[in-house]
């Protein structure tokens, strides 16, 4: 069997994803053992129009973003989304909270916001725009659960991603809850594999794998009052990554 | 004849730091505001007043992650156990209890082999409860002290502690300690007066009824409101079972590492509050919605283990009440809810 | 069932080959396996194994063949999910790892004895019925009356076209099926299991009935059978729920108090009657 050949494409986002995945040191030499990577801006500069597996990091900003995503989609068999950006717009989606884009923009990039490529439209996932057939969440994304995510598709079968929430991990790692520090931690509604290394750093849990199928919002939304916190303080942890997503009602 | 010894606590830092240079102990550690067991490098690091731990020391024995077998895609499996003997230090009598439980789950039918090797190298020595954790309930629940289930029980008594060996295995830790003298009457009998007290005091919550009488209560509590009431507030986030010491649930699962050919089959601690818990290929889910998981798990706890096996899978630890965030998984306000009908 | 001593490994697979694999239909694969050690499985009608393919996965089967059938043992597998997909994409002669048999029978050897066998079988419910209805047919004298239902969704959806020839063609049993819909060349009964009902008789005294099918199936028929008199300790259902050890530990098959592993797969009816979980 010849080696799928692999390129990976960033679009709106810090990279820091593909850096995990530079940074994946022997277990890198693995993955090229088994892999032809043919088009990554990061690590070479070879550039290919033939590709069996596309993987996207960033998120969807531009007109001229969606039509190369398209382009990508209808060249590769296999997309995946690499990364919070990718999987939910990311921390980039923050602007759609806001109800003048322009706002924003003056306020991240001063004057040069009306440079041409900084003429951003809707923040948009990849799956948004285009199918994605495998997601892997995160900001930044876990090393070793895209390992396992490119092991899974060369042995020809589907990963299994967890669909429960971050407290299953963080109660494995026996971390203090943080609603025993009266913090408010999105852990409850938020998708595990991370293995909850926010908790343990003594921060809660942001959101950055998204939600889990089904989360609990309005049982949040009840929660909080348990906390005599409001809705209001629940939201403002929510924006960083789910905005776009279910909202709990007020 | 027993061995009965009393020793200072100072004794006691020199024999636990004995067994450290000999063997694998395990202890309670402090770990931010709360508890855990972990390898202990120095008697010092040991905190015999804890309140409860964070996880039970069940995960000693069934591991959160453990590696149940090694295969090559050609079709070969080897069995994968533990043989490594190890000491755990400071197991409250509630956990105690838990322990002889889960021995009897995973040696009932099928005797599980990865459960039970590492079981019988296991030295167990438990510590009286000193100081009573925020929800537990040990002394409604019979639990508060034990009989038996442990190689040595340790009492805090006065400035020192009675060592009570019931076990040859036991009996194997206390060449560490070198001399120590016996425990007399006078010590002993306040001891007596220590379990008394802890019979009667160590609640934070009162239960309403007997233990025993929880299976007869279920029996006509399944389409009681509080279910739907309580479940609309509960994430599935399964940290009430995750804490718990009569929880055994897993999940199995294969990986593969990098050569494609080799790898492990591991099985993780898995939860029935979880969404996914019940649900089968092809999306059937047979505990659909939140009150059906939510109320499996007190049915679980309260009547069907006891129906198996006839003991109820609660110890009145009090993890699950702290660990929830939702604050609706005390077992004891929820069958007091259901008590008032 | 096996008796198993502490030093052996509950979830150790035995080796395995498979020595034939064939589609049945579009989605359900037929399997002949053979134990790489030779022994027989030694099961009975109504139980499972534990199909282990190294890297992806376990999934429970339950046993197709009777235990007549010596040296192998016969699976059909529906490619819904990792396990199965792998299963079908393996070519004869590959290895699989094999735990069993696991899990109670239907009591064809006992007490379906000397009565009249009512089968009543939906989509790839037949498969586990197979090994009973064979096992019943290799000893036909020591039961009564004999009719066999089968409900499927479309033509193309019925399994072992060939053997249900056999068991039409036979005086000795009364087989009749049905699809939901038809298709061109469908001249059989249309509609649901239920509506093949009627067309048997059945006796409130000797009637033994087993049941095996989609969850939606059970509601009806059993509704459908207690309407005539039968009385649910004369009906045994094979239930299905998630398993990820088949041996009482995982906790992923529980009915309620009961697990679908050690007290199922087959259960008396009567068993479950206030069990709300089960049906
Ligand atoms: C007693 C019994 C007998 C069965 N007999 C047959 C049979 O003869 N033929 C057949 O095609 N199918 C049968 N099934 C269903 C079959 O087990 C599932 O379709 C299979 O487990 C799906 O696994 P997967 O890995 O392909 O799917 P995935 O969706 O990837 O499932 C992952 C894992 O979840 C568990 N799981 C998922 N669905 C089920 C399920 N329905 N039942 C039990 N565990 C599940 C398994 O451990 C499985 O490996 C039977 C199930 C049971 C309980
Ligand atoms: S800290 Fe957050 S993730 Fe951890 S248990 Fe508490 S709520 Fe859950
Ligand atoms: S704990 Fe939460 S924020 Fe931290 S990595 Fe996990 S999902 Fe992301
Ligand atoms: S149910 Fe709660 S109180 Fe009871 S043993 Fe489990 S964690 Fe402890
Ligand atoms: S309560 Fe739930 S997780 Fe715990 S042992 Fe029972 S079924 Fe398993
Ligand atoms: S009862 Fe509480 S701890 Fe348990 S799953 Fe629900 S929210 Fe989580
Ligand atoms: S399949 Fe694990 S308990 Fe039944």
């Amino acid at each position: 069997m010849s080696k799928p050949r692999v390129a990976i494409f960033d679009f709106a986002c810090c990279e820091g994803c593909q850096l995990q995945i530079v940074n994946m040191e022997e277990e890198l030499l693995d993955l090229l053992t088994h892999i032809e990577p043919v088009e990554w801006r990061e690590a070479m500069s070879e550039s290919s129009e033939r590709y069996d597996i596309a993987i996207i990091e960033g998120s969807i900003t531009r007109q001229q973003d969606e039509e190369r995503l398209k382009l990508i989609r209808s060249r590769a068999k296999v997309l995946i989304a690499l990364g919070a950006c990718a999987t939910l717009g990311g921390v980039n989606k923050l602007a759609n909270g806001f109800d003048d884009l322009n706002e924003v923009k003056k306020c991240v990039y001063g004057d040069a916001a009306r440079m041409p490529h900084l003429l951003t439209g809707q923040v948009k996932a990849v799956s948004e725009v285009v199918p994605v057939d495998y997601s892997v969440h995160g900001c930044p994304i876990n090393a070793e659960e895209f390992g396992y995510v490119i092991r899974c598709l060369l042995r020809g079968t589907t990963p299994v991603i967890p669909n429960f929430p971050v407290c299953v991990d963080c109660k494995m790692r026996e971390s203090t809850c943080r609603f025993e520090y009266g913090e408010i931690c999105l852990g409850p509604i938020t998708r595990a594999g991370c293995g909850a290394p926010c908790p343990a750093a003594g921060m809660w849990c942001f959101g950055c794998r998204g939600y889990v199928d089904e989360p609990n919002i309005n049982g949040a939304r009840d929660v909080m009052e348990r906390y005599r916190k409001t809705v209001d303080d629940l939201k403002s942890r929510m924006a960083l990554f789910n905005t776009g997503q279910e909202q709990p009602h007020a | 004849m027993p061995i009965v010894k009393y020793i200072t606590t100072d004794q006691l830092l020199v024999w636990v730091n004995a067994l450290i240079a000999a063997q694998t102990v395990y202890g309670v550690q402090a770990k931010e505001q709360r508890f855990a067991y972990d390898a202990l490098a120095d008697a010092a690091d040991l905190r015999l007043d804890f309140d409860v731990t964070i996880l039970p020391p069940k995960k000693f024995f069934q591991p959160l992650v453990e590696t149940i077998m090694k295969f090559h895609v050609d079709g070969h499996y080897e069995s994968v156990t533990s043989e490594e003997p190890f000491i755990i230090f400071g197991v409250h009598p509630y956990d105690v209890v838990a322990i002889a439980q889960m021995d009897e789950v995973f040696r009932a039918n099928y005797a599980d082999t990865h459960y039970l090797s590492r079981r019988e190298r296991a030295t167990i020595v438990a510590c009286d409860i000193q100081n009573a954790s925020p929800s537990m309930f040990a002394a409604c629940m019979g639990t508060a002290t034990v009989e038996d289930g442990f190689d040595i029980l340790l009492t805090k008594i006065g400035d020192g502690y009675v060592v009570d060996v019931r076990t040859a295995k036991g009996e194997a830790l206390l060449v560490a300690l070198g001399d120590a003298p016996d425990a007399d009457a006078g010590t002993l009998a306040r001891r007596e007066q220590f379990w008394d007290d802890a019979r009667r005091f160590l609640n934070k919550y009162l239960l309403k009824c007997k233990p025993t009488d929880l299976p007869a209560l279920l029996e006509d509590q399944y389409e009681h409101a509080i279910w739907e009431h309580n479940a609309g507030l509960c994430y599935s986030c399964g940290s009430c079972n995750m804490v718990c010491p009569t929880c055994y649930c897993f999940d199995v699962q294969d990986e593969v590492d990098w050569t494609l050919e080799k790898g492990t089959r591991v099985r993780k601690w898995d939860s029935c509050m979880l969404r996914d818990f019940a649900t089968v290929a092809g999306g059937h889910n047979f505990r659909r919605r939140r009150e059906e998981r939510y109320r499996h798990r007190f049915y679980r706890k309260g009547q069907y283990l006891w129906q198996r096996m006839g003991q109820i899978a609660c110890v009145g630890c009090g993890r699950c009440t702290t660990a929830c965030t939702a604050k609706i998984a005390n077992p004891v306000e929820l069958y007091n809810t259901l008590m008032e009908g | 069932m096996t008796e198993s001593t502490a030093s052996q490994d509950i979830y150790l697979p035995m080796p395995a080959t498979i020595e034939e694999s064939k589609l049945l239909t579009a989605v359900d694969r037929f399997f002949r396996i053979r134990l790489s050690s030779g022994a027989e499985l030694g099961h009975m009608p109504g139980q499972f194994v534990e199909v282990s393919v190294a890297g992806i996965g376990e999934a429970p089967i339950s046993l197709s063949s009777s235990p007549d059938t010596t040296g192998v043992f016969e699976l059909v597998v529906r490619k819904i999910g990792r396990v199965t997909d792998a299963l079908h994409a393996l070519p004869q002669g590959s290895p699989v790892g094999i735990r069993g048999p696991f899990g109670t029978t239907f009591p064809v050897a006992e007490a379906l004895k000397g009565q009249d066998i009512l089968v009543i079988t939906g989509g790839i419910g037949l498969v586990p019925v197979r090994s009973a209805i064979q096992y019943m047919l290799n000893r036909r004298e020591d039961y009564g009356e004999m009719a066999i239902l089968y409900g499927t969704r479309t033509p193309a959806d019925r399994l072992f076209t060939d053997e249900i020839e056999d068991w039409r063609a036979r005086e000795n049993v009364t087989y009749l099926e049905t699809v939901d819909r038809g298709d061109e060349g469908w001249t059989g009964n249309v509609g649901v299991i239920t509506t093949l009902l009627p067309k048997v008789e059945v006796s409130p005294v000797s009637t033994r009935v087993i049941i095996c099918g989609p969850p939606i199936m059970y509601k009806f028929v059993i509704a459908a059978l207690a309407a005539r008199g039968i009385p649910l300790e004369h009906i045994y259902v094979s239930l299905e729920r998630r398993m990820k050890c088949g041996v009482g530990k995982c906790g992923h098959c529980q009915i309620n108090g009961y697990y679908t592993c050690l007290d199922g797969p087959v259960f008396n009816y009567a068993q479950l009657s206030d069990v709300p979980e089960a049906i």
